[in-house]
């Protein structure tokens, strides 16, 4: 039987590994919850954030969580200009956004993501880059976690938590919310859709950079200008898991990913707890389109 | 002078391709081969028109049936020293095969969730043959079937030949209706009697037995089969661009894209390099959000005359 | 119903339209297809290939493009190769090949017929090389490998197809071959990328230690994305590993290095290939990174010598160590040589060594000299066996020792001894 302590660390690092994935899907969550269109370049915009903070560190020395609230603040000014140049079009003056809106989107995004994840070979070469950031360990029983990693979690969980207060608590929220669930009944309530609209995009591509930042703590050298290839599935997937538009879902669809491939690889060879992982959107689509928890 | 039934389209295509069947005795090996990369992007370009070009439903995740494809090639060849050209039929059926299981359960999903769903199963697959050593797992298979240019010219020919008339049998038929309806408003064309389950099911299948032939013609080609390169989703994005580029649904546009996109591409191997994809990520912009039909459904939209001669 | 009368302007402008494309189309074809084949000019020996300078492998192509040019650029400025008393240049015919295997067939069709390339070098990796093969069996054109090292190319039954560098299956040996030597009793971990490259040095290091006597109590592959390898770390420490071995890349190879210590495992021995000759993997790294080990196809640091070839009774042609490493920096703007850049130059040393011993350009003369060839470069030493899979070349095992990257096996080419245990 496998130890205990295997299974006991990997579920640890998977809890870890699965708040980071949480936090870098949570914009695509948002947007998508909110707005209703899939952004197909969300990967290229994680991959923003990551060279955003690799800039910075290596231009102002800024570490990866300082790097964060700068690339959070671009988000918004990014998730503006992508609001009004890719989606006001499809969804100005729409009580409910089409199929063919939806596809516009999709081919158009699709075709973001070509244009950005070249570009960015051409800009910043496909040489594989990383911030050497490592504020030490904790010791954890026979574990040494690292401390890099424990404050992104720390953070990825804060910036989800505070998401969901957010659209709760707050005037603006609220009229997201009722964005989210009906475009007319937000006018009838004073706001205009298209400020709450851009707004929530906004938000939502600050905390994908931002997410992207977070995320080149756990990836030493790993940024490139194909990594969103990678971080793109992921994070469908994990809004998938938890429902769209479902804040905490992030989280949900983030640490069930997280440890099931960790764990599983306890038991299996690693490329097969990928694939099983990836497979689960299957099932959570013809059984519990909206998510895993009602 | 118009036959029943058959256009301008279909004398031009037709003519084109006679052209094609004569060109390899005309000019040397080099202008062949170049062709035969054509012709096999033309090959990917009708195989994904069928689903997301004719339904509108994105399948982001196509290469899974070129890998498909390719593997029942490269490993019939390489196990059973199968010849390549039943390597191809069996390329074929196999992605027919994997196309109506996959399909049976994603095409219940509507628009997005589809086509996240066909990313997941390209990714999964890779994932699963890294872990198959039959297959020749993470290593791949390496295959000497020889420099085999005839051959490979008039497989991938005939592989578009049967591509281009059940194209233009489609759009021109009673499932072309059915098909169209589809397209516009699910919901409204089910409840006119539209079969739908079964037309998405049936395209969907034809997608993936053409792009499984594709697949093994890549493999034969390349003399090998490695995971990370035939299960790229560079292939079903190229794919795709293709389609929108040209034209979805129709029966010119996945030629015509498939020239725009790939035989510029020597222009991009030695003067601006690395340039090309950034062009073409713009240009489907571009396309999407000004002119969703593409090149030909545009053409087609402005112009009534050209609407009759173009399909 | 309304017949709208459609004017001529609309039909005229979509005949155009259509006919514009359809001539750029052609024209951009036929610019391409029929180019015109320049003759080698007198005094001159072209050699073709294709290299990845875009793509996935854009950086190991780009260094083994520098290593080419700076070979060439010293051949032809001592002497060219001397064929019947007469001095000829070589000239590089090269295109990017975007990494993509479906370019190689059109390009290499291209060099042999239009170009007229006398003499092939093969892409860089194992699959686009493998995709070269059969044109060059067909065209009876040499071709030598720099970057596809996979030892199933060799089992093809390809006559003219020879390879250069060491092939995958050896990468770890230099490795076990110590370690059989100074600690047989320690128990190995291996742990590695789930490419093709890095799972055949992988699977071909396990059968070798096995044969060895080594015991392997954990062996599991990873994706080569991976975030995290603490299962694998973990689950090996758990199983009583002593030491490590595997690895692939730059990216996991990093990884790999730093998890150890968020598992509380110190291996006695660490060996990763590719991401330890990296400089940033030291820096990355810090005090980590000290007494990490791992294999190499060369070094610019290595102690290659033509004194060394003459006790082993062998030629030595070409550079020494420290002008091609000279020479490189001023062709390359300044970079230092990988691997990449000595395997790829060490192949056009190979290529003109061979064709002045055959005294011609006759590719069936210089195949005969090729596969019984047996001379020393600085890139190391060359011989093929009867398939062409090279046999002499050697790996060398690097490791750094505070924080300077040292050759310390095999003893003929070290600076310095391998220290052991890791983490003392």
């Amino acid at each position: 039987m496998v130890a205990l302590a295997v299974i006991l660390s990997d579920l640890l690092f998977g809890i870890m590994l699965g708040c980071v994935f949480a936090v870098v899907a949570h914009g695509l969550n948002l947007i998508w919850g909110v707005v209703k269109v899939v952004n197909i370049a969300h990967g290229e915009f994680i991959m923003l954030g990551a060279y955003g903070a690799y800039f910075l560190n290596v231009f102002g020395g800024f570490n990866p969580l300082l790097s964060a609230v700068v690339d959070g603040a671009l988000g918004i000014f990014v998730g503006y200009a992508f609001y009004f140049s890719f989606l006001h079009r499809e969804l100005r003056g729409k009580e409910r956004i089409t199929l063919r809106s939806e596809m516009v989107t999709l081919v158009s995004t699709f075709g973001l993501s070509l244009f950005m994840s070249n570009l960015a070979v051409v800009a910043f070469t496909g040489d594989f880059v990383g911030i050497n950031w490592s504020p030490g360990t904790v010791a954890l029983g026979f574990l040494e976690l690292p401390l890099g990693a424990l404050y992104v979690t720390i953070l990825a969980v804060l910036i989800i938590s505070t998401s969901v207060v957010f659209l709760d608590r707050t005037y603006i929220g609220n009229a997201i919310k009722a964005y989210s669930q009906d475009i007319t009944a937000t006018q009838l309530v004073g706001a205009n859709p298209t400020k709450v609209a851009s707004l929530a995009t906004a938000l939502g591509f600050s905390i994908t950079m931002a997410g992207g930042a977070l995320l080149t703590v756990w990836i030493p050298t790993g940024i490139n200008p194909y990594m969103g290839a990678l971080y793109a599935p992921i994070s469908f997937v994990i809004v998938v898991l938890g429902g769209p538009g479902k804040m905490l879902g992030s989280l949900l669809g983030g640490l069930t990913l997280g440890v099931v491939i960790d764990v599983l690889q306890a038991f299996v060879p690693v490329s097969l707890a990928y694939a099983v992982a990836f497979l689960l959107l299957i099932p959570v689509l013809l059984f519990r389109p909206e998510g895993i928890v009602k | 002078m118009r036959i029943a039934g058959l256009g301008v389209t279909f004398f031009g295509l037709l003519a084109l391709m006679l052209l094609l069947l004569i060109l390899p005795f005309a000019f040397p090996f080099s202008t062949s081969v170049i062709l035969i990369n054509l012709l096999f992007y033309t090959a990917l370009a009708y195989s994904i028109n069928f689903i997301t070009g004719m339904t509108g439903y994105v399948s982001f995740g196509h290469v899974v049936f070129l890998g498909i494809g390719a593997y029942a090639l490269g490993a019939s060849a390489d196990v059973y020293g199968l010849d390549p050209v039943l390597g191809v039929l069996l390329g074929a059926a196999l992605g027919l095969v994997f196309a109506l299981m996959i399909g049976l359960v994603t095409l219940r999903f509507r628009g997005v969730y589809f086509a996240i769903s066909t990313v997941v199963i390209a990714l999964a697959a890779l994932n699963i043959v890294l872990e198959l050593p039959q297959l020749g797992g993470s290593q791949g298979i390496i295959l000497n079937l020889g420099f085999q240019p005839y051959s490979w010219y008039y497989t991938i020919w005939g592989i578009v030949l049967f591509e281009m008339l059940i194209t233009y049998y489609i759009n021109r038929g009673k499932l072309g209706l059915g098909i169209r309806a589809i397209k516009s408003d699910e919901d409204a064309a089910r409840s006119v009697g539209v079969n739908v389950s079964a037309l998405k099911l049936y395209l969907f299948g034809l997608s993936g037995l053409f792009a499984g032939a594709g697949g093994a013609v890549f493999a034969w080609t390349t003399s090998g089969v490695f995971p990370y390169e035939t299960f790229s989703l560079n292939f079903s994005l190229q794919m795709l661009a293709m389609i929108i580029i040209g034209g979805v649904g129709t029966a010119l546009g996945p030629i015509l894209g498939a020239v725009v996109v790939y035989l510029p591409s020597y222009y991009f191997l030695t003067v601006a390099i690395g340039t090309q994809l950034i062009i073409i990520g713009f240009a489907v912009v571009v396309i999407a959000l000004f002119i969703p039909e593409g090149i030909v459904g545009t053409l087609k939209r402005r112009s009534a005359s050209l609407r009759e001669l173009l399909e | 119903m309304l017949k709208r009368r459609v004017g001529i302007t609309t039909k005229t402008t979509a005949i155009i339209v259509a006919a514009i494309i359809l001539v750029v189309a052609g024209g951009t074809s036929a610019y391409y297809l029929t180019l015109p084949t320049k003759p080698p000019p007198g005094g001159t020996v072209k050699v073709g290939f294709s290299i990845s300078l875009t793509g996935s492998f854009n950086v190991e192509g780009t260094a083994s493009l520098n290593g080419m040019k700076t070979a060439t650029q010293w051949l032809n400025s001592n002497g060219g190769i001397i064929v019947n008393g007469k001095s000829y240049n070589i000239t590089l015919d090269y295109t990017d090949d975007a990494s993509q295997t479906s370019n190689i067939v059109p390009l290499y069709t291209k060099l042999v017929q239009q170009d007229n390339a006398q003499f092939l070098l093969a892409p860089y990796s194992s699959g686009l090389t493998a995709a070269a093969a059969p044109i060059a069996e067909q065209f009876g054109t040499i071709m030598l490998s720099h970057g596809g090292s996979a030892d199933s190319i060799w089992k093809q039954g390809y006559k003219n197809v020879f390879e250069v560098l060491s092939p995958a299956s050896t990468y770890l040996r230099v490795a076990i071959d110590w370690l059989k030597a100074n600690h047989p009793s320690d128990k190995l971990a291996v742990i590695y990328a789930g490419d093709s490259f890095s799972t055949t040095a992988a699977l071909a290091a396990i059968n070798y230690s096995k044969a060895q006597g080594f015991q392997v109590v954990y062996q599991s592959s990873y994706p080569t994305t991976v975030n995290d390898v603490t299962p694998q770390l973990t689950a090996a420490k758990s199983a009583g590993a002593d030491d490590l071995l595997g690895g692939g890349h730059f990216n996991d190879g990093l990884l790999l290095a730093k998890q150890l210590a968020q598992v509380g495992w110190t291996p006695k021995f660490i060996s990763l290939l590719v991401a330890v000759t990296e400089p940033t993997f030291q820096q990355q790294l810090g005090t980590a990174a000290n007494l990490v080990t791992g294999p190499s196809q060369w070094e610019h640091t290595v102690a290659y010598t033509s004194d060394q070839a003459k006790s082993l009774g062998l030629d030595w042609f070409g550079p020494t160590v420290a002008q091609f490493t000279q020479l490189y920096q001023q062709v390359s703007g300044g970079k230092t040589p990988t691997y990449h850049s000595g395997e790829a130059a060490g192949t056009i040393f190979v290529l003109a060594r061979a064709i002045q011993s055959a005294n011609s350009f006759d590719t069936t003369s210089v195949k005969q000299v090729l596969s019984s060839l047996n001379f020393m470069s600085f890139f190391g030493q060359f011989q093929v066996d009867q398939t062409g899979k090279q046999t002499a070349h050697s790996m060398v095992l690097v490791q750094w020792q505070n924080g300077v990257l040292k050759v310390v096996y095999p003893t003929t080419v070290a600076e310095t001894q391998p220290q052991y245990p890791y983490g003392a």
